[in-house]
């Protein structure tokens, strides 16, 4: 294991440029996907990441094939990919299985266009292996801008949006459009999700998105508290969690995903404050 | 709010919920449905409002709904109160439910009569079944005074204990307008001025 930093020489690397662009990037996305996570919680799709990680795969490979960017494609077929699933959400079963359908076909028809195309796997697979401290000024472009889009359609619908998560059917009473709405959150879901590969890497991702949200679950009373509480342990967690990576001088992703995952493992502690009970009611 | 429905008929999976039901209900009518378990009565309800499939023809208020934005002005005319209000899988607080009425005032003031109005800070996921119930049908007045024409209610004293249960089913005798209650409270039946019984997705009237 490599020696500790001294304090001293963690904040000298802040005045590296390609520091302070992930810590910048790193902020943006604790921001807002934490209410991405919240969207997953609410709308039921929790393995929307892992549906995102197979369609983003497929986008990079037609980028690659094509010539095109393939962040940039990763990011247009897994939103279009997720949006497509929208009508079948209000059925009994919900999303668990067309996601897995889309899942198994989008990463067959990835390495079926890889190999027809002669095109070297290797570098669509490298999208799954993201790390913060590679991020490009256009990811933390593309962040600002997903981060701003997020926190406009929270504030725009924020009781349309609290009720769909609350009861799809409420809310199909209410005169909420749930369809549209579906789609929308889903969409942005998938976008979301598949830009911040590239910070942690698709197999921590959820140190962005679900952890804070799963945390906030725990603390919050009403939609906009959950949502408040997302923002705070991803911002302080995923803070804390980059700036013990630069000390211990690890990888950031794992350390960020054991940072903020210690924090969502300390709200089920029945000691903590306002804490909510993991009831789904009281029927009697 | 007339309804009128011709025809109707709904399948629930392998099963015919609703069979080719007929039936007009008078504007300003309280209408009453009786009839055992699986007899297709909460099914009728929820066709009125789109959330099952069905065929033939509903009308409300003369005007037949057939797109998505017609079901959509269907449900703002419409105020509903389901048979298991929903516990939900996310935070919602009872104030915020009860402003998805349209008008606050009338929920709150709705709330209070019906002994829920201080749970107004309440998530909902900690109330009790007959609070929830309370607070649904609180919700449902409020949306009759935002404007909606037709009150459908699904066994809405299910959940309620004896007193309450009377002094809920004296407040839809008040309902200002078209309703339509499922139930199996004789005290609910007793205050509406037509019951009606389903078996096996058919109708039948019983007392006028």
């Amino acid at each position: 294991m490599n020696a500790l930093l001294a304090t001293t020489d963690v904040w000298a690397l802040f005045e590296l440029p390609v520091v302070q662009r992930s810590a910048l990037a790193l902020l943006i996305a604790s921001i807002g996907l934490p209410i991405v996570g919240v969207l997953m919680i609410g709308l039921d799709v929790i393995p929307v990441r892992f549906a995102v990680m197979h369609t983003a795969l497929l986008g990079v490979a037609l980028g690659l094939v094509f010539g095109i960017d393939p962040v940039l494609c990763a990011l247009v077929v897994s939103g279009l990919a997720v949006m497509a699933l929208a009508p079948l959400a209000g059925r009994p079963g919900g999303l668990s299985g067309p996601m897995g359908l889309l899942m198994t076909l989008a990463i067959a028809a990835a390495l079926l266009v890889l190999s027809i195309s002669g095109v070297n796997a290797t570098g669509a697979f490298e999208l799954l292996w993201g790390s913060i401290l590679a991020t490009r000024r256009i990811d933390v472009i593309l962040l600002l801008v997903i981060t701003v889009a997020v926190l406009t359609l929270f504030f725009a619908r924020r009781r349309k949006i609290g009720l769909l998560l609350f009861d799809r059917e409420t809310a199909i009473c209410a005169g909420v459009a749930v369809g549209t709405l579906t789609t929308l959150c889903l969409g942005l879901t998938a976008v979301a999700i598949a830009s911040s590969i590239r910070l942690t890497g698709a197999l921590l991702v959820d140190a962005v998105t679900l952890l804070p949200a799963v945390a906030a679950r725990n603390l919050a009373r009403s939609f906009t508290s959950m949502v408040a509480w997302a923002v705070a342990v991803g911002v302080v967690g995923n803070g804390l969690g980059f700036l013990l990576a630069l000390w211990l001088d690890q990888p950031p992703g794992p350390v960020l995903v054991i940072t903020v995952a210690v924090i969502a493992l300390a709200t089920y502690l029945p000691i903590i404050p306002g804490r909510r009970p993991d009831t789904k009611g009281i029927v009697h | 709010m007339p309804v009128r429905l011709r025809g109707l008929t709904c399948r629930r999976g392998a099963t015919l919920a609703v069979d080719d039901v007929s039936l007009d209900v008078a504007a300003g009518e309280r209408l009453a449905i009786i009839g055992p378990n699986g007899a297709g009565k909460s099914s009728l309800l929820r066709t009125i409002l789109g959330l099952v499939p069905s065929k033939g023809l509903i009308t409300v208020g003369g005007v037949e709904a057939v797109s998505r934005r017609g079901w959509n002005e269907r449900r703002e005319i419409v105020a509903w109160v389901p048979q298991r209000p929903a516990v939900g899988r996310f935070p919602l607080l009872v104030k915020e439910l009860l402003a998805s009425s349209g008008d606050m005032d009338a929920s709150v003031a709705a709330a209070e009569r019906l002994g829920v109005d201080h749970l107004e800070n309440r998530p909902l996921h900690t109330l009790s079944g007959g609070q929830l119930q309370r607070v649904y049908l609180a919700r449902g007045l409020g949306h009759v005074a935002a404007g909606a024409g037709l009150f459908l209610a699904d066994e809405p004293t299910s959940a309620l204990d004896f007193d309450t249960r009377d002094s809920v089913a004296a407040l839809l005798t008040e309902v200002p307008v078209t309703s339509i209650v499922v139930t199996h409270d004789a005290a609910v039946a007793d205050g509406a001025d037509r019951v009606i019984e389903m078996a096996a997705g058919r109708i039948r009237e019983v007392r006028r």
